[in-house]
This record gives structure tokens, sequence and C-alpha cells, in this order.
């Protein structure tokens, strides 16, 4: 029986440290290996009609019968209910701030200066919680603040690709919440 | 219920194109530190006897995976960096799936004294020799050159 | 369904990087819990690997890799994952196997090297978000758990001085555990709100590392648990939930996934009033936000409530219901998978009496484990109980 084995446990803990300095002067063995993966990722028919419709200036939702709710980013089936979804609505590009970030990480984790607002809208047209991801434009980081009323700023027709880019940020619409 | 819409504009995006960006850093281990550091200095392998099943196993390791113990230092021996070619091929297309420049034999060789094997290329002129059976011995680079990787064993050579 | 025991545990280091393999920090933890088993592999009837994303370690179907040293050669094996929900969902499946029937001996273990993304396993991590509604945008992941901690902060009024008493807390508590990575005897609040500003609200001091690590954990059929050991620590609920991947989709200031994972455990345990009925509990903790944020999807207290519990001092070890006693992953570390070692096998030895500095006092009968994984959706939960 090993119940009085030991008087804590873990009694020690197995394993070596190993600092960066000892990696950068080589001194454990090891290899070091530089994938290369490319993707084609297949973007199905919501999100394709997505694109395109930003590609037009045009943020699209898909309306869900069952659930009775749009769903934004638009996608084939409702994930709650479980059905097909089918009809298509276009939406206003304006919403609320749901959630925010005011990031002093630039995406590769280097310190920046200004920081990054970002955080996720809130559409209007779709119900509430119901939005995406994206950046904060032309407020500072003490105006930004959740429940905050924003309209997206597109970049010029000539410019847009058919990405979530072709949004450049939101920024406020004018009169607080 | 069949599919709700029809794509039948070919203008209309299909794919995203992307790729995974990440490099990475394999630390060899308690025991494969050994092996490397031995390897850096000298021109012969290590291996480890497993004191219950007395196989000698090669790639060495800190345990035995059939008996599950512990393989302490003692049981570390040295061998020579030779073995036998137990099966080979000769390769004419690279990882990405192109042709090669030249073919190269490529053979999992048993090391000697011991109950593993490693992969090897065989530095041949001959590509339509029967390789099996045959007895090689590993090519190391300069010790001034080795970093303690398999890369400082260049390739292997019929004896 | 047989009834399951727990009946041994163990943990390697944790670090920033550990000179061992993967197989080998798997070795090291399964050898410990054999120890404390008193049994050997050919005890083992089926092995179980949890660890999380292959993008850390590096190489490809790592469960198949490492079974080598999770004594999984020759013996029925599989692995499985969820993200961060590892930690206790790998212990879920190494009770599926017992309970079922299949096996009496089920030895569960769970590595992770986050070190060998170079230089840092941030890279990895991108790969979660969305190729493309989101990547595009370039995100850096504590993004997104800032925008949840604000999202919670804002809905209740919460200060961020009072969620930093958990860093505070979990940071002190880990100086008892040999494996802990950030034990700071010293450390008070004023250190963490003075702490770099990553990206608001989260500062650096409320994050847990990256780390190497393994955990093992032993558990039989209740039919054997007399061969192996006198202590009768049984499995007393399991449950786990998932949301959906549409996280801009739901208000993130309540985890309904955590909820429903903890009511389907309580409900097997028959808890019905979890904070009167567990005797300490070790949620899920990578940031101090989120211990609070998990207390209250595990119905520990009101909404809002946790911060305010933590400034109180109620979730201390001697505290009326004492909340990571381990230390946590702020304390301990964060090798995603691994985190079985601060979560499952803590509450294991909590129960056993065996948690030397770490013991909860006044003789603990019931704990609870959770772990949390993937962009804001699993839960998972296990509860051990003393006596069957």
């Amino acid at each position: 029986m090993s119940d009085k084995k030991y008087e804590g446990m873990p009694p020690y803990a197995p394993g070596t440290h190993v600092r960066e300095s000892d990696i950068q002067n080589k001194k454990i063995a090891y290899a070091w290996w530089e994938p290369e993966v490319q993707y084609s990722w297949s973007l199905g028919h919501a999100m394709s009609k997505f694109l395109t419709g930003l590609k037009a200036g045009k943020i699209f939702g898909i309306h869900c019968k069952r659930c009775d709710r749009i769903l934004v980013p638009p996608r084939m089936f409702c994930e709650h209910c479980f059905g097909p979804t089918e009809e298509w609505v276009e939406l206003p590009d304006t919403g609320i701030i749901e959630t925010f970030s005011i990031s002093y990480l630039d995406p590769d984790a280097r310190r920046i200066e200004d920081p990054i607002l970002v955080g996720v809208v809130d559409l209007d047209g779709a119900p509430p919680h119901h939005g995406f991801m994206h950046y904060f434009g032309e407020m500072s980081k003490d105006e930004i603040k959740i429940g905050m009323k924003v309209k997206a700023v597109w970049k010029p027709e000539n410019e847009r690709t058919g990405s979530i880019t072709d949004i450049k940020y939101f920024k406020p619409a004018g009169g607080a919440d | 219920m069949g599919f709700i819409e029809k794509q039948t504009d070919p203008t209309t995006p299909m794919h995203w194109k992307g790729n995974m960006q990440a490099d990475y850093f394999y630390p060899a281990g308690i025991a494969g530190d050994k092996f490397f550091q031995h390897l850096k200095q000298n021109d012969t392998f290590l291996a480890t006897k497993c004191s219950e099943c007395n196989k000698v196993l090669f790639p060495p390791r800190l345990y035995c995976e059939d008996c599950f113990i512990e393989i302490s230092n003692d049981n570390w021996i040295e061998v020579p960096a030779s073995g036998t070619i137990r099966v080979f091929t000769v390769a004419k297309l690279n990882a990405h799936g192109e042709k090669m420049k030249e073919p190269k034999v490529i053979a999992l060789i048993d090391v000697e004294n011991t109950d593993g094997s490693t992969l090897g290329v065989i530095k041949t002129q001959n590509l339509e020799a029967n390789l099996q059976g045959a007895k090689v011995k590993a090519i190391f680079k300069p010790k001034d050159k080795r970093e303690g990787t398999m890369k400082d064993i260049l390739h292997f050579e019929l004896i | 369904m047989k009834e399951v025991a727990v009946i041994g545990a163990g943990m390697t280091l944790f670090r920033r990087h550990l000179k061992e393999t993967g197989k080998e920090l798997s070795y090291l933890a399964t050898k410990m819990a054999l120890e404390e088993a008193g049994i050997e592999k050919k005890d083992i009837d089926m092995v179980v690997m949890g660890t999380a994303p292959d993008a850390f370690d590096g190489t490809h179907m790592k469960g198949e890799y490492l079974l080598d040293g999770a004594a999984g050669v020759g013996l029925p094996y599989c692995r499985v994952f969820n993200g961060g929900g590892t930690g206790v969902f790998a212990p879920i499946a190494g009770w599926w196997h017992v309970a079922s029937g299949v096996a009496d001996v089920c030895l569960v273990v769970a590595e992770e090297k986050m070190g060998n993304c170079y230089p840092h396993p941030q890279t990895a991590f991108q790969h979660i978000w969305d190729p493309i509604l989101d990547r595009p945008l370039t995100p850096n992941l504590v993004w997104l758990f800032a925008m949840e901690m604000n999202r919670y902060m804002t809905v209740h009024g919460i200060k961020e001085e009072d969620i930093a008493e958990v860093a505070v807390k979990n940071k002190r508590n880990a100086v008892g555990h040999p494996c802990a990575q950030l034990a700071d005897p010293n450390i008070t609040v004023e250190d963490v709100m003075n702490s770099e500003m990553m990206a608001w609200p989260v500062k650096r001091l409320d994050i847990s590392p990256p780390s190497d690590g393994a955990a093992a954990l032993i558990f039989c059929s209740k039919d054997v648990v007399h061969k192996y050991t006198d202590e009768r620590i049984f499995v007393k609920g399991v449950g786990w939930n998932i949301d959906s991947t549409m996280w801009t989709n739901r208000d993130l200031y309540f985890p309904d996934y955590v909820a429903n994972a903890a009511k389907m455990a309580y409900k097997k345990a028959g808890i019905t009033n979890p904070p009167k009925e567990l005797s300490f509990a070790e949620p899920y903790d990578p940031f101090d936000y989120k211990e609070c944020h998990h207390m209250e999807g595990l119905l520990l207290c009101e909404k809002g409530e946790a911060p305010t519990l933590a400034r109180e001092g109620v979730t201390q070890r001697d505290g009326d219901l004492p909340i990571c006693p381990s230390g946590g992953l702020l304390g301990v570390g964060n090798p995603i998978a691994a985190t079985m070692g601060q979560k499952m096998c803590e509450v294991y030895w909590q129960l056993a009496g065996k948690a030397g500095k770490r013991q909860v006092p006044n003789d603990p009968q019931m704990g609870l484990g959770q772990a949390w994984g993937d962009i804001m959706q699993m839960a998972t939960v296990m509860i051990l109980g003393r006596g069957s």
C-alpha cells in the first residue's frame, strides 16, 4: 500500500530547466525545422456571398426561419436549431460596440506606443450580440466604450478585394449611446 | 432536402489562400543530448541497454518503452558507427515531389551491436546494385564542423 | 456503470523551456504516478493521452508520437484533445474507460511542449482564428481575452484591482508547489496593476505563462481498488459542454457552456448547493479574470460576485471556499493539457491529505476541477470525493 509513502505530493519536480540563453548558445542539442504549409480553404456558399458583398460595399446576413434570427457572419445552417438558413438580408453598416480592447501589442506581439483599438461590433438589424470582430478608428482610447454607436469606414471601391479588410475600421456614428 | 442554392457564377470566390507560419526548435532531450554531445566529439554511436529485457536500444533513450523502467547511466554503451542494410530504396523525387538531379539511395541500417536501426543516405555509384545485407559505415563531417545533429553524419559508405 | 477510484498521480517541473523531450516528460510524470499507486506498466489495462494542438510540440500526430513515454506500447490507447479543456477532458475519457467496464485500470497522461514553437507559441495560436473572418485582421490572441475581460467587467461594474487579487492569491499559493513556474510569496495587487499593459484591460501579471510539462493520473475500478490502496477517492461527477465557434455571436460576460457542464456534473454527484457541498475547487485560471468568470459559470457564487469573494479572502486556502489552492495556472504554469497536474491531480492529492504545504484544512471531502478551451467554447468538469 502506498498511502504513507510521501509526505507531500509531488515529492519532487522531475524536469530540467533550460534558459533562452542555453538555446541561443547551443548548450543543448536540438533540431531546427521551418515547415512550409500552404492552404487553400474552401469558402463555402455563405462566406463566398459575404465576401462578394463586402467587395460591393455591403454587409450581408442570412435569416434562420426556425430561430427567427439573422446570422452575421452568415452561414448555410444555423448551429442552434441545426436547420438550413435561407433568406439573404442586407444589413446597414452601422452597429454598437459589444466589447473592445486597447492593445499595446501588435500582431507579432511587439510593443507599440500608439495602441490598436479592436473589438466586436454588434450590427444593427441583427439580434443583440451578433456581429464580427473589427478595428475601431477615429476615436481615442479614452473615448472608446461599450455601447458606442459606430459606422463602417470602407476602402475605396477600386481597393476592395472581397475580404473583411474591405472595411478599414468602424468610426463613431455620432451621438453617444 | 437538397441544396438550398446552386453556385452558377464561375467568378464567385471559392477559396481563401493562406499559410501556417511557425518555426520549430526540438530539444534532443536528456538521452538525445547525451547521444549528440558524444557524436560531436567521436566517430562512434551511443546506445542504451535495458537491464530487464536486455535489448540494446538504438537510438538510446531514458527508459525502455516495453519494460517501462529507467535506464541508468551505467547502461550506456559505445558502439561502432556502422551496420548492415536491412532494406533500401532508390529515391528519384524529393520531399516536394520534384525530380532530383541525382537519385538518392536511402537505407534502413541495423546498427551494429544494437537491436535498433537508423535511416541513412548511402553514397554509391552503382544504383542498380542489390544492397540488402551490405555492410556500411558512417562518414562524418570534420569534428570542428559538427553541430550535434544527425547532419553531422554526411552519409554512409559501403565497407 | 462502475464506480471509478483514483489511485495515483504525478507531474513534472513546469518551465518555459524544459530540456526533456515530450516522451521523456510523459515518462517522468507517469513514473511518479505509478510509484504512488504502487503499480507497474503490466498492471495498466488502457491508456489515454491528452495533449493539445500538434502545432505546439511541432510533431504531427503527437498523440501517437508520445505514447512510448506514456506506457502505451502494446496497449489500447487513444488521444483526446479540446485545447485548454484537455486537462480535465483526458481524465473524463479515462473515467469512460473504467466506468464502462472495459478497463479495470486506466492511466491518463497529459503532456505539452509549448517551447518547441519558436520563438513563441503565439505563432501557433494564430491558427485558432478563422482564416477568412479573423486572420486578415492579424489579431493577437491576447486581444480575445481582453475583449472577454472587458465585457465581463463592464456588465458587472467590476474593478481591475479586485480581479488582480486572484493573481496575487494564486501566485502566493504556488509557493507550496515544487513544480511551480511563477510562485511569488511577496507579490501584491500593486505589482499586478503596475505590470506591463498588454491589451487593455489585460496586463502581464494577469496572464499565465506558456510552459513545458506533463502530468499523469491513474483510475481504477472500485472492484479492484482494494488491491492497490486503502484510500477511497472516487469520481463523483463528470460534465462537459461546448459552445459554438461563432464567438462574436454571444455575450461573453457569462460562460453558459461552463454552467451546462457544471450542472451535468452536479446532477451525477447529487450536489444541489455547490458552494456549501464542495470543500474547494480548482477552476481554470489562465487569466485572473477567468478564475472569477469560471467560478460564476460553475455556480459557486452569483454572477459578478466572484471578484468580491476574492477581495474578501473567501477564496484563500483557509477561507470558506478555497479556490485554486494549488496555485493554479497563474502560479504553477500553463502547459495547456498538462494543467491536469494542478487541476485533477491536485484535487486527488488534496482529498488524500497529501498536498503538503498546499493542504486545504478541515479535512476536505469533495473537490471540483474544471478546464476550459478553444475559442471561449469548451468546459470540462470533474468532481472527486471521499468514500463511496
